[in-house]
């Protein structure tokens, strides 16, 4: 299996915006998860729906709100554009911020189920033995927390890594650039390029197969 | 006790339906608040820790004020230092026992005091799924000692174990109070709890305080009808005992003249037992020459007779105490039962259960 340096160059760029994606999406994953499982405040529904709405638009449709907004013209790439004189969209930068917002819906879903099962009394108990609410949450609700957190984790990078819709639709297809796994296998079966297609497919159901088994042996007791 | 360990109760808190309303001091080194479930305990002892936020009022330790509704003052539960044990425990499963006991920023010296009085030096590196019901709990209030409470909040502790466990835990209860200086605040709906080892007890019911005293006083007050909704048992006598004879496998207590049969216990002669009995378990004879199984047949004079819906309470007068009998209307018309009528008590030796000491 030779594999064309386009090909590995797809298949990093989609393991770099992926990790990128993580580690930016992380901390407000982290901080909306914890609000969600374990605050209750005006406007949760409302939070809720706005994190979980990337999950049922057509990705896009996210993709086609992106471009609006990154847009030279638009809202925050026309600022953008003024202020720093850089072009967002078609960019990698575009590719991860497409990223991002398909898979945060994941990645808190999973922080979300994690902290939900930490008991309250437990983070009481702490409460009284002296632990501020920070540390109540480091030592206490992080820790328990940990499998809803890493499996939120793995299904967000692996819904980053095979993202299509967003990311086409506000980064575009351009090899060596915005071209990651998913957009080079869409482009290899439009040139009819068999071979291929069927290493590129290889390669992402192996790197799928291995995302799902590491989640279920870090979340199953 | 001095001034500045007393806590000063005075405050509201709806949950639904539901309001507890407290006003009182609690002065002595053990407290307890009797109760059934339901009754509002949890929620006290949530509004004390600050886990729980009161509606109004005020809530001070000595002269230090943890929470007041006029002045918006309400300390968060980690600035309020009181070790509160609950009744599952609630230990850190992915912390060892020793984290556990570290948790609360103790100064070393007292965790390895609390280690010591509850026995647990054993356990230290183990997590608390390989503890047993009863260690668990030890481990628990270890770790609330460890930081060096202002005072303890117990929630029930024993609850959730079996009476055998009980017994055993009872003791290391008992060494904290010696050991320690931090009062106790302990909550539970087993008044042999309570009287094991509080030195005040506040009856609580419907989120309101029923009545209070030292603990026996409470439950033999012949006004204390709440005790028996509380524990199931309408009787409890404090009797000293006369004689013990092993190979009969029967103890007799003195009870003003006459002498109640109970099961053999080990006691020793003068030694005074609390003694239970339930209202229901006494039988009402007008003749004292029965040839019956039943060992004890004691003469009384009914005090009054109160019909209820469903059956006749007695309050019968044996010596100088009163023994609350539950019979049905048929017995109470069949014997012509009226008020200072003598009558005989037949209660069977093994109806009588000695309680904690």
């Amino acid at each position: 299996m030779r594999i064309t340096p386009a090909e590995v160059a797809a298949l990093f760029l989609s393991i770099k915006v992926a990790l990128l994606s993580l580690v930016i999406m992380f901390p407000p994953g982290l901080l909306a998860g914890w609000l969600l499982a374990k605050r209750t405040f005006p406007g949760k529904a409302l939070l809720n729906t706005f994190v979980m709405w990337p999950l049922v638009l057509p990705p896009i449709v996210s993709g086609y709100l992106l471009l609006i907004l990154l847009g030279k013209h638009g809202f925050i790439g026309g600022f953008i554009h003024r202020v720093f004189g850089i072009e967002i969209v078609f960019s990698q930068v575009a590719v991860v911020v497409a990223v991002s917002i398909i898979s945060f819906p994941l990645l808190v879903r999973g922080i979300v189920t994690g902290m939900e099962a930490v008991p309250q009394e437990l983070e009481n108990a702490a409460r009284t033995l002296g632990a501020s609410p920070l540390k109540v949450f480091w030592t206490i609700t992080f820790p328990l927390a940990y499998r809803g957190i890493i499996g939120g984790t793995i299904l967000g990078f692996s819904k980053s890594l095979g993202e299509f819709g967003a990311t086409i639709m506000v980064a575009g297809n351009i090899p060596g650039k915005t071209q990651t796994m998913a957009l080079a296998i869409f482009s290899s079966v439009h040139l009819g390029e068999d071979a291929a297609v069927y290493r590129l497919v290889f390669i992402s159901t192996v790197i799928a197969f291995i995302a799902l088994w590491l989640t279920e042996r870090f979340t199953l007791r | 006790m001095a001034d500045n360990t007393s806590i000063r109760l005075d405050f509201r808190k709806s949950l639904g339906s539901f309001t507890l309303e407290v006003n009182c001091t609690l002065e002595t080194k053990v407290s307890a608040f009797l109760g059934v479930s339901g009754s509002g305990k949890s929620t006290l002892l949530n509004c004390i820790s600050g886990t729980l936020t009161p509606d109004e009022g005020e809530i001070a330790f000595g002269d230090e004020i943890l929470y007041a509704s006029a002045s918006k003052i309400n300390l968060p539960p980690e600035k309020r230092r009181f070790g509160y044990i609950f009744q599952e425990g609630y230990l850190f499963p992915h912390l060892t026992v020793a984290q556990n006991i570290r948790y609360g920023q103790p100064k070393p010296r007292t965790s390895s005091d609390a280690i010591d009085v509850l026995e647990i030096s054993e356990l230290l590196q183990r997590y608390p799924k390989e503890l047993s019901g009863g260690q668990r709990q030890r481990v628990a209030i270890a770790r609330a000692l460890a930081m060096e409470p202002r005072m303890l909040l117990m929630d029930e502790p024993l609850a959730a174990l079996d009476s055998a466990l009980k017994n055993r835990i009872i003791p290391y209860l008992h060494h904290i109070k010696e050991a320690f200086e931090t009062p106790i605040l302990y909550v539970t709906h087993a008044f042999s709890e309570a009287m094991a080892l509080a030195d005040e007890a506040f009856l609580i019911a419907d989120g309101e305080i029923m009545a209070s005293g030292e603990p026996h006083q409470l439950l033999t007050a012949p006004s204390a009808m709440p005790i028996s909704q509380l524990t199931g048992v309408e009787n409890i006598l404090f009797l000293p005992v006369i004689a013990s004879d092993k190979a009969r496998g029967l103890t007799s207590l003195e009870i003003g003249d006459q002498s109640l049969v109970i099961p053999y216990i080990e006691a020793e002669v003068g030694e005074v037992i609390p003694v239970a009995i339930r209202a229901e378990d006494i039988i009402i004879s007008l003749d004292p020459n029965l040839t019956i199984s039943a060992r004890n047949i004691l003469l009384g004079k009914i005090q009054y007779l109160d019909v209820r819906n469903d059956r006749t309470w007695l309050s019968i007068l044996v010596a100088w105490r009163h023994l609350a009998v539950k019979i049905t209307h048929e017995a109470r018309e069949e014997l012509e039962l009226k008020k200072n009528m003598e009558v005989y008590c037949v209660i069977k030796a093994s109806a009588i259960n000695r309680l904690w000491h």
